[in-house]
């Protein structure tokens, strides 16, 4: 664990413990379970955006992607009645295609990733609306999954699915990052792609691995939240989502320039954007208020965060002068 | 035996001639100043060398034997290694990490290959200690002078067993003490066997560390001499055309 991790982990038992205190319903086991439903969902997406924020570039069309899959998820099974697991393959099959594209067009293209994934951003959202000429997607009435039903959105003491997936998910990624070979490349691209690529490294592999790992989760959360909401509405399914996907991976230490970054982190970062979310109910603040809350809430974290660093260095600095002047 | 010999090299790009018939033999564990003005054709020779493009006409011999490199890597499998300019190493990395970056060791864990941290330290610490740097492998090369981060380019060159090390300016981007460091490390490469060849402005460093100064004037070798049997003042002179030939 690194100390980043740490104050994050710290922050959140702190707002907690406020909300606590003002609403004791924080910790009650139904609240606490659909928290955890929630951290999964945002969660599992989130640390795919951290993978690209790793390498330097973003990922905006991670909101659009879940809308456009979850509607194509839903069609499929309900509409088409496509069997449940060959629907999840299709959809994660699409999930890779749509981050290959991004990566071939960001390495061989040597296109923007901002750009690229902005433009991903108004297409997939576009698609969905355009094919469900902006109607609702759901499934039939009256009609059950039991075993789909069970990975997404059943729970085991308790504890969702969903939440589950995102820690096998997070433990899978956190062995990828810091104890694989391509972990050690991801960091070498994002800081300095072209040491990197004289050091004999795929600087383009690692890259389009990245977008492609991002886009899979992606997929995998379409499917979540399908599951979830039960009905997919093109317009508004997903909105925003890249940019909690973003808040978390920053919050959780990863450096928009490249190079840095802990899977432990994006996860609090996950949970704590949640907890900002039930906090927002639970005292009661009107919901509109929401984004500012979590905003508000950001901007003092970071800030805090650099503060807190820069006074490490000072102090540091000091004892070393101290050490110095003894004879 | 020469470690490396050139036979009449050159390189055209279009209708300019960046290469003129350069010829060169170095020995194991010399120490060669490559030396010319500002678009003489230093840089084309290096990556000529460095299999970064391949000669118009003209041989490479490594070990008297000849070989073709089509591609970077075909020039570090035959035990040519770079040490750019820019310092071709990650800043947020630690120093164990950038010596082993692109050739990771790995152990298994049941399926799964994990990075071998351990061995990454312990390898990287014992080729510190033959560089005589006082380099930690833990720590991150953006908290490092100058010259230990040339340590840990240096360190790259002998994980790989190199047989000649390019340097690109390695004394131009740091202070004057570290220097003497930088000139430190090139000595350890050649006492460890290891040619060199430093392609330099700094006239002081040259003369301070190399057997032999090349000069190289519009694409033509116009000087491969003894340094102790050189002066600055003459190749000074070679470089800017002062002196026609040594």
């Amino acid at each position: 664990m690194q100390k980043k991790d740490i104050g994050l982990g710290v922050l959140i038992i702190v707002v907690g413990a406020i909300v606590y205190m003002q609403n004791p319903l924080f910790l009650s086991p139904i609240n606490l379970g659909n928290t955890a439903n929630l951290i999964g969902l945002f969660g599992l997406f989130a640390i795919g955006q951290g993978f690209v924020i790793m390498t330097g570039g973003i990922d905006l069309s991670v909101g659009s992607v879940i809308a456009l899959l979850g509607v194509l998820f839903v069609d499929m099974v309900g509409k088409f009645d496509v069997a449940w697991p060959i629907a999840v393959a299709i959809t994660i099959g699409l999930g890779v295609l749509i981050g290959l594209a991004h990566g071939i067009l960001i390495t061989r293209f040597r296109l923007q990733p901002f750009v690229v994934t902005l433009c991903g951003l108004l297409i997939y959202r576009g698609i969905a609306r355009g094919y469900t000429a902006e109607s609702t997607a759901g499934f039939p009435f009256g009609s059950s999954y039991p075993q789909l039903e069970w990975l997404t959105i059943g729970r085991s003491f308790g504890v969702p699915h969903s939440f589950i997936a995102m820690l096998i998910v997070a433990a899978v990624m956190w062995v990828v990052l810091h104890h694989t070979v391509f972990g050690r490349h991801l960091c070498a691209v994002g800081k300095n792609e072209e040491a990197a690529r004289f050091s004999g490294i795929n600087t383009r592999f690692v890259t389009i691995a990245a977008y492609v790992i991002c886009a899979v989760l992606a997929s995998i959360a379409a499917i979540y939240f399908a599951m979830f909401t039960k009905s997919v509405q093109p317009s508004s399914h997903g909105n925003f989502y890249e940019l909690y996907a973003i808040a978390a991976a920053v919050l959780g230490g990863c450096s928009l320039r490249g190079g840095e970054g802990s899977v432990i982190g994006i996860v609090l970062g996950a949970v704590l954007l949640q907890e900002l979310q039930n906090l927002v109910n639970l005292l009661g603040i009107p919901s509109s208020l929401n984004f500012a809350v979590m905003g508000a809430v950001i901007l003092l974290g970071v800030l805090a965060d650099q503060q807190f660093a820069a006074y490490r260095t000072r102090r540091n600095t000091e004892r070393a002068l101290g050490l110095l002047q003894k004879p | 035996m020469n470690v490396l010999e050139l036979k009449n090299i050159s390189k055209r790009y279009g209708a300019i001639q960046a290469l003129d018939s350069v010829s060169l033999a170095i020995a194991p564990g010399e120490v060669v100043g490559l030396m010319g003005d500002n678009g003489a054709g230093k840089s084309t020779l290096v990556k000529v060398i460095a299999g970064n493009f391949a000669p118009t006409s003209g041989d490479i011999l490594i070990s008297d034997k000849k070989v073709a490199f089509n591609k970077p890597l075909d020039a570090q499998k035959a035990g040519i290694e770079v040490v750019y300019q820019d310092l071709a190493i990650c800043n947020n990395l630690s120093a164990a990490s950038n010596v082993f970056l692109g050739r990771e060791p790995t152990r298994r864990i049941g399926p799964i290959k994990v990075v071998d941290y351990a061995f990454m330290r312990s390898k990287s610490a014992e080729l510190f200690a033959r560089l005589k740097s006082e380099t930690r492998p833990r720590d991150l090369v953006h908290k490092m002078s100058g010259g230990q981060r040339q340590a840990v380019a240096i360190a790259r060159t002998l994980l790989s067993d190199a047989k000649i090390v390019l340097m690109d300016e390695p004394t131009a981007a740091i202070s004057v003490r570290q220097v003497a460091e930088v000139l430190n490390l090139i000595r350890q490469l050649s006492d460890h066997g290891i040619a060199v060849v430093l392609i330099s402005h700094r006239m002081p460093d040259v003369f301070e560390v190399a057997d032999k100064v090349v000069v190289l004037r519009r694409g033509e070798l116009v000087a491969d001499k003894k340094a102790s049997q050189s002066s600055p003042e003459e190749i000074t002179g070679l470089i800017t055309g002062a002196i026609e030939h040594a």
